[in-house]
């Protein structure tokens, strides 16, 4: 199991509040803007809110289809945008499997997670956590969470349609 | 330049169909803020004296607060406003959710509309696109299939504020409804958005807010939900919301039980936070910002009263529940949600029904008016089909759609002395001989009986430090007694100059009244690491007091005085029956003199004198 990390969010916490992605538009460009976030929250009629953010894959399509070169791993291993190869084209926003990464508009740069943790420690009900998937499948030793990803991947994963 | 709002202004004429942008007026925000005082102003200017409120000259406004869509703690809230078909008088009703936040993102701060539609229509926002579509795809449909086509029709992230079939049938008390379970329920306003034949507005916003400090917002905006996750509070409203407000008011002898006639209810503890938790909560939800989480999310599984949605708060549980004589848990749950998609108000429902069991048992009411429907306390199964029938007006409910004052004045019989309304709307879940502030709060109220325009609840449950803080030392321990009308009068108008302003701001009660943890300074503070705006404590007291008092001048326009400020004699003649607040009645006349006082009114009219709007440059 990859130890790579990233964040994640457990739909049956989190409360829809949006100061993940409030906190992280504001932190990052000055602005209040769910759109200009590096989070998304989807809220469902059944009753679950999604705090969704890149997954950091191990096999990292957005880094595969940037013909720019510009995604790469840190030290860390976390996938980051370089912003001066970047040129906002979309390719890395079509590839990813999970709607993580997205161009912002007023920079026309790509946007993604970076595991900053700043929505981390602001989240009023400790519903978001930087994890790997091995601490992720220990958390959740009753396999809970996948079930209620999987019940809603449409929407959540639409690439692109509902960003 | 104010920053941290939409900065535009939408003027639509449904008549003619036309729609205008106009910029945000800074000289208006720095007299009346945005929101609440902001519609009070301009439908004050815009309302004709004399109007029908189902007629095309009636004007509907919505309106965003200042902080909006904010980092503040609580700052999700819009406010709508009208002349109300309820009451004839002013109309406003306010709700959380995240519509009024995408309607900034979108770029707008406010939305007033005049004349009326011929056909259905619905407005649609797309960020600098605006357009009124046709409705036919979604009249006649609730609230929730509403949201569900037009987000089909127009993507999932769009934010949809409707009536359903209580509006478009011209319910009394019919509600805006937005984010399928927010409500702005009170004064009838989607009835007034039905007369318009306006079914809903639909926006998406990818825009974004400039604030105006941005590099200590974070900072300052972190310690604001510190404190207010810190708030002893906080827990209880996470893991309760409001619903357990019905053991504490149980306990106070202050719930609304068998149409008012008494505050205590022997089947409380069946209708409580604590019997929702434990068969009924799927989790706690939140609006934009919100640390408190009072928003439920419930069920009931299995069963005729099967539903999964949002909510039930305490004035539902109370309404529908107590006040009925009703103990039956899921009934109350599930009418409340019927009264959700239908999209009604729960609090003038619950009163409205009550007020008919309670004629039904003295005889003033048969199975002839009643079209075989039994009226007995409790009687669950008949709550909830006149829940449905009220909301399309088949047979007896359509006489209950026009609310208690109009039913009662239509039946006779004497049954109107077993109105529990002021001002025509009927009084909210506080029986006030067990909390006499809340029996002025009532009859002062600019929109009729309401809990919400002064919520004075700081002598609920001892408060008595911030009582301390706000008026004096001097004031204690008569203020904080919720039986002594002692200092009443100035609690009430201290109350209602504040509240104004937080509904000028777009901030909950929660987390401003209580717990009373956000303050005049806090909210001066947000204005300016917002907004831009350098409004002092005693600027923003002055507004609420210029607010109140344009609301009052609005109301002496439709002929309100002191003699129309009055609670049903049950309430300030009859002592108590049973329960902690036993032989009491509200002396409101009392309190009343002490809040014209305060206010700087005239004490036989109950009218602003000169001196006191010269005061406040009205």
């Amino acid at each position: 199991m990859s130890a790579l990390k990233f964040v994640f969010g457990s739909p049956t916490v989190c409360t829809g509040c949006m100061i993940c992605a409030n906190a992280c538009s504001m932190f990052y460009f000055k602005v209040i803007s769910p759109t200009r976030a590096r989070v998304r929250v989807m809220r469902f009629e059944d009753g679950l809110d999604f705090p969704l953010f890149c997954r950091n894959c191990e096999d990292a399509p957005c880094k595969e289809a940037c013909p720019e070169g510009a995604i790469s791993r840190t030290s860390k291993g976390v996938l980051t945008v370089n912003n001066t190869r970047c040129n906002g084209c979309g390719s890395c926003v079509k590839a990813c499997p999970y709607d993580a990464i997205s161009v912002n508009p007023d920079s026309g740069k790509a946007i993604k997670c970076i595991q900053c943790g700043e929505c981390v420690k602001r989240c009023p009900v400790e519903a978001i956590w930087i994890t790997t998937q091995k601490e992720l499948a220990d958390k959740d030793k009753n396999g809970r969470l996948p079930p209620l990803y999987d019940k809603h991947k449409a929407e959540l994963y639409s690439r692109g349609e509902f960003l | 330049m104010i920053k941290g709002v939409g900065g535009q202004g939408l003027y639509i004429d449904l008549t003619s169909q036309s729609i205008k942008k106009k910029p945000l007026d800074e000289q208006v925000v720095r007299k009346y803020l945005l929101g609440a005082g902001f519609l009070s102003r301009t439908l004050f200017d815009m309302i004709p004296d004399g109007t029908d409120p189902l007629g095309q000259e009636n004007v509907l406004g919505f309106a965003t607060g200042l902080l909006t869509g904010s980092m503040f703690p609580q700052s999700s809230r819009h406010v709508i406003a009208a002349l109300s078909p309820l009451t004839g008088i002013w109309g406003e009703s306010h709700a959380a959710g995240f519509w009024g936040p995408e309607l900034k993102l979108a770029g707008y701060d406010s939305i007033i509309f005049t004349g009326a539609a011929r056909k259905p229509v619905y407005l649609r926002i797309q960020d600098s696109t605006v357009e009124l579509l046709d409705a036919s795809s979604v009249w006649g449909h609730d609230v929730f299939e509403t949201d569900t086509i037009l987000k089909a029709k127009h993507g999932r992230n769009c934010r949809v504020l409707s009536i359903g079939q209580a509006g478009e049938n011209l319910v009394r008390f019919a509600a805006v409804m937005n984010d399928r379970d927010r409500a702005s329920a009170r004064s009838g306003i989607g009835a007034v958005m039905g007369s318009k034949n306006l079914k809903a507005i639909c926006v998406r916003g990818t825009g974004k807010l400039e604030v105006a400090e941005p590099r200590t917002y974070l900072k300052e905006m972190d310690e604001l939900h510190r404190r207010m996750l810190a708030n002893p509070f906080t827990p209880g409203r996470a893991e309760f919301g409001t619903t357990s407000l019905i053991e504490l008011m149980q306990h106070i002898g202050r719930l609304p039980t068998y149409n008012m006639r008494q505050g205590v209810f022997d089947g409380y503890d069946k209708i409580g936070g604590h019997a929702i938790n434990q068969g009924h909560l799927i989790k706690p939800r939140a609006d934009w910002s919100c640390l408190q989480r009072c928003g439920r999310f419930t069920c009931v599984s299995e069963g005729p009263y099967a539903y999964t949605g949002g909510s039930p708060e305490f004035e539902s549980q109370a309404a529908l529940g107590s006040r009925c004589g009703n103990a039956n848990l899921e009934s109350v749950l599930y009418s409340h949600h019927l009264a959700n998609q239908y999209g009604m108000d729960t609090i003038s429902l619950g009163g409205t029904i009550s007020w008919a069991m309670e004629a039904w048992e003295e005889g003033l009411l048969t199975e002839d008016d009643t079209g075989g429907i039994d009226l007995g306390w409790g009687n669950h199964e008949s709550i909830v089909k006149l829940t449905k029938m009220i909301a399309f007006r088949e047979g007896f409910g359509d006489l209950l759609a026009e609310g208690s004052a109009r039913a009662a004045e239509k039946i006779g019989r004497g049954s109107e002395r077993l109105v529990m309304a002021v001002k025509k709307q009927e009084i909210a879940g506080q029986e006030p001989r067990a909390q006499k502030s809340m029996g002025l709060a009532a009859v002062t109220a600019a929109r009729g009986a309401d809990h919400l325009y002064g919520f004075p609840v700081l002598d609920e449950v001892g408060f008595d430090d911030e009582i301390r803080k706000r008026f004096g030392e001097q004031y204690l321990p008569q203020m904080a007694d919720r039986l002594d009308p002692t200092y009443k009068g100035i609690m009430v108008k201290e109350c209602e100059d504040f509240m104004v302003v937080v509904e000028s701001v777009g901030l909950c009660k929660y987390g401003t009244q209580i717990p009373p943890e956000f303050y005049y300074a806090d909210i001066a503070l947000g204005l300016k690491i917002h907004n831009g705006l350098d409004i002092s404590v005693q600027q923003l007291k002055t507004i609420g007091e210029r607010i109140v008092n344009l609301n009052r001048l609005f109301n002496a326009r439709f002929g309100i005085t002191r003699k129309d400020d009055a609670l049903p004699d049950r309430l300030t003649k009859e002592k108590a029956p049973v329960g902690p607040s036993k032989g009491q009645v509200v002396e409101l006349d009392r309190m009343l003199d002490e809040y014209y006082s305060s206010r700087g009114w005239n004490l036989k009219t109950g009218l602003p004198l000169k001196s006191t709007l010269k005061k406040l440059a009205l």
